[in-house]
């Protein structure tokens, strides 16, 4: 997902906050820092459950699906599958960068 | 820096006075305003302009293109915020340290705040340092005042992409004080331990270069590596402005260079050429390394070889001829292509944008051979590769130890890291609240 659609979810999350909730939110912060924006889910859920605001359901279940790929695939595929990237096309690409950029 | 020779030396030895011989001057002070020399001082001018050049923009588009791209803005504010906070500095105590007779350790006090830096329209007066006496005292001490600047943010590239930026600032304003001053003072006030035992540093080999590089290493090793150093690959965000900085860099360095003649004359000149020669054999020696061991090319390798050259003949520039700038820009391309990658490894430090091997590893490189292929004829004086060697330990003992000691201090003032979760964030974000536009 591109960042900016990121930051359109999480404006849109944070406007409907502010008019249901009362509570003010970081935008940015929302769409960059994924502790952040896991907290904001919970609370958007809990109000939501709490007075009715489905809406609020819906646009914290799409900022959650945003935060699971926050890795560039290479990166996610090394931490989690322990392979480094040796299937990729540019291979020499992603190991020319490790240890030093020249 | 300066044409520094027996006659200088002589005179400082003596203790002539400005005012009572007429002389060449041994401290700074006020002379007639005829006495000045327009042409000089049009071109320190320019040089001046030239070298702040190099660091803005030129060092922050460098350094900027090869973090990642959610460091880059952090990157570029600290080369903004270093140049500001050393200009302060330099102002208030740097240059006094530096440029006054002082003792052959440190200078005295008589130029803090700019203080004496006089212009005195009606009594046709002008202040002028003892090391640049055709030009206004406020212009030689602007050129100084971006030697200052640049080198201290030479050390950035080593810091980057997890150091706090409070911290960064701690660290090069000490830094700045305690170990830029000082050793401009030792290699380049003419009454300076390292200038008295006849140490060649023409533009700052050892003062800016061999300096900063140990002192990023240093950096390196106290704050020890980035999260996924050497397991992740750091994809530098964009070598296009790498090579932007580069450029700068370059055509600064004619400033930088040339400037420190200190005069618009035939020495500026040659330094003029010699500096161009070294930076392309630098760049191409670099280029056929990569090419060979590699078997590609690369531009951050031309650019980075452009630089290594520029970084060996600096301290060499008013000192060698055409050829022996050949020879030193290529042995330079290829030791810091070396320095970059395999010395890297073997020094196993993440020094993330590799200021030791290219700024250390090239001012180490150009000190040396300055003392080997020095011309008596253009210069008056003869190397010394002994001597030379001398000025390389000092400076690189000096600078480590210190750099060490700031770090240690800065820890305690404000911490040296940022944490996990801002490092993967990246320092735009955690730092600043800033973010490169989609």
């Amino acid at each position: 997902m591109l960042p900016s659609e990121k930051i359109a979810i999480a404006a849109h999350l944070h406007v409907l906050l502010r008019r249901k909730t009362g509570r003010v939110t970081d935008t940015e912060w929302m769409a960059s820092n994924a502790d952040y924006a896991a907290e904001i889910v919970r609370f958007a859920r809990a109000s939501a459950e709490k007075d009715g605001h489905t809406d609020l359901g819906e646009w914290a279940a799409k900022l959650e699906a945003t935060l699971a790929p926050t890795l560039p695939p290479a990166t996610i595929a090394e931490k989690f599958i322990g392979v480094a990237s040796t299937a990729l096309p540019n291979d020499a690409n992603q190991h020319r960068y490790i240890r030093g950029i020249r | 820096m300066h044409r520094i020779g027996p006659k200088w030396l002589l005179a400082c030895a003596l203790g002539f006075s400005l005012a009572a011989w007429g002389q060449t001057p041994t401290h700074p002070g006020l002379v007639a305003q005829d006495t000045l020399n327009a042409a000089d001082t049009a071109w320190m001018m320019t040089s001046t302009a030239l070298v702040l050049l190099m660091t803005l923009p030129g060092i922050a588009l460098f350094y900027g293109g090869m973090v990642r791209r959610k460091n880059v803005l952090n990157t570029m504010a600290s080369i903004v915020a270093v140049a500001a906070l050393v200009s302060l500095l330099w102002f208030a105590v740097g240059y006094s340290i530096a440029f006054t007779p002082g003792n052959p350790w440190l200078g005295d006090g008589s130029r803090l705040w700019f203080s004496g830096l006089n212009y005195l329209k009606e009594a046709g007066k002008v202040a002028v340092s003892h090391v640049a006496p055709n030009v206004p005292e406020s212009v030689y001490a602007m050129f100084q005042l971006t030697f200052a600047i640049i080198t201290a943010a030479l050390i950035v590239g080593a810091l980057v992409e997890r150091m706090r930026f409070s911290a960064m600032l701690w660290f090069t304003g000490m830094w700045s004080i305690v170990v830029y001053a000082p050793v401009a003072h030792w290699v380049w006030e003419p009454g300076g331990w390292l200038a008295t035992m006849g140490v060649l540093d023409f533009a700052g080999g050892a003062v800016v270069h061999i300096n900063a590089g140990v002192s990023g290493l240093v950096c390196a090793y106290v704050l020890g590596p980035r999260k996924g150093y050497g397991k992740e690959p750091f994809k530098p965000y964009n070598l296009g402005f790498t090579m932007a900085g580069a450029g700068l860099l370059w055509v600064g360095w004619f400033g930088f260079n040339a400037g420190s003649a200190v005069a618009a004359d035939g020495r500026a000149g040659l330094a003029m050429a010699v500096t161009h020669i070294a930076a392309s054999a630098g760049a191409i020696a670099w280029m056929l390394g990569e090419w060979i061991v590699r078997k590609r090319p690369s531009l951050l390798g031309l650019s980075s070889g452009l630089v290594a050259g520029l970084v060996a003949i600096t301290p060499a520039a008013g000192f060698v001829t055409p050829a022996s700038a050949l020879l030193i820009g290529a042995v330079a391309g290829l030791a810091c292509y070396w320095g970059a990658t395999e010395l890297k490894r073997l020094l196993n430090a993440d020094d993330s944008l590799d200021v030791f091997g290219v700024h250390g590893i090239g001012g180490i490189v150009g000190a040396l051979m300055t003392g080997l292929l020095a011309n008596r004829t253009i210069s008056g004086v003869q190397g010394d590769v002994g001597i030379q060697l001398l000025g390389v330990v000092a400076v690189l003992l000096y600078s480590a130890t210190m750099s060490a000691l700031l770090l240690w201090v800065t820890k305690v003032i404000v911490g040296l890291r940022v944490d996990d979760a801002s490092e993967d964030a990246g320092l735009d974000i955690s730092q600043h609240r800033e973010q490169m536009g989609t």
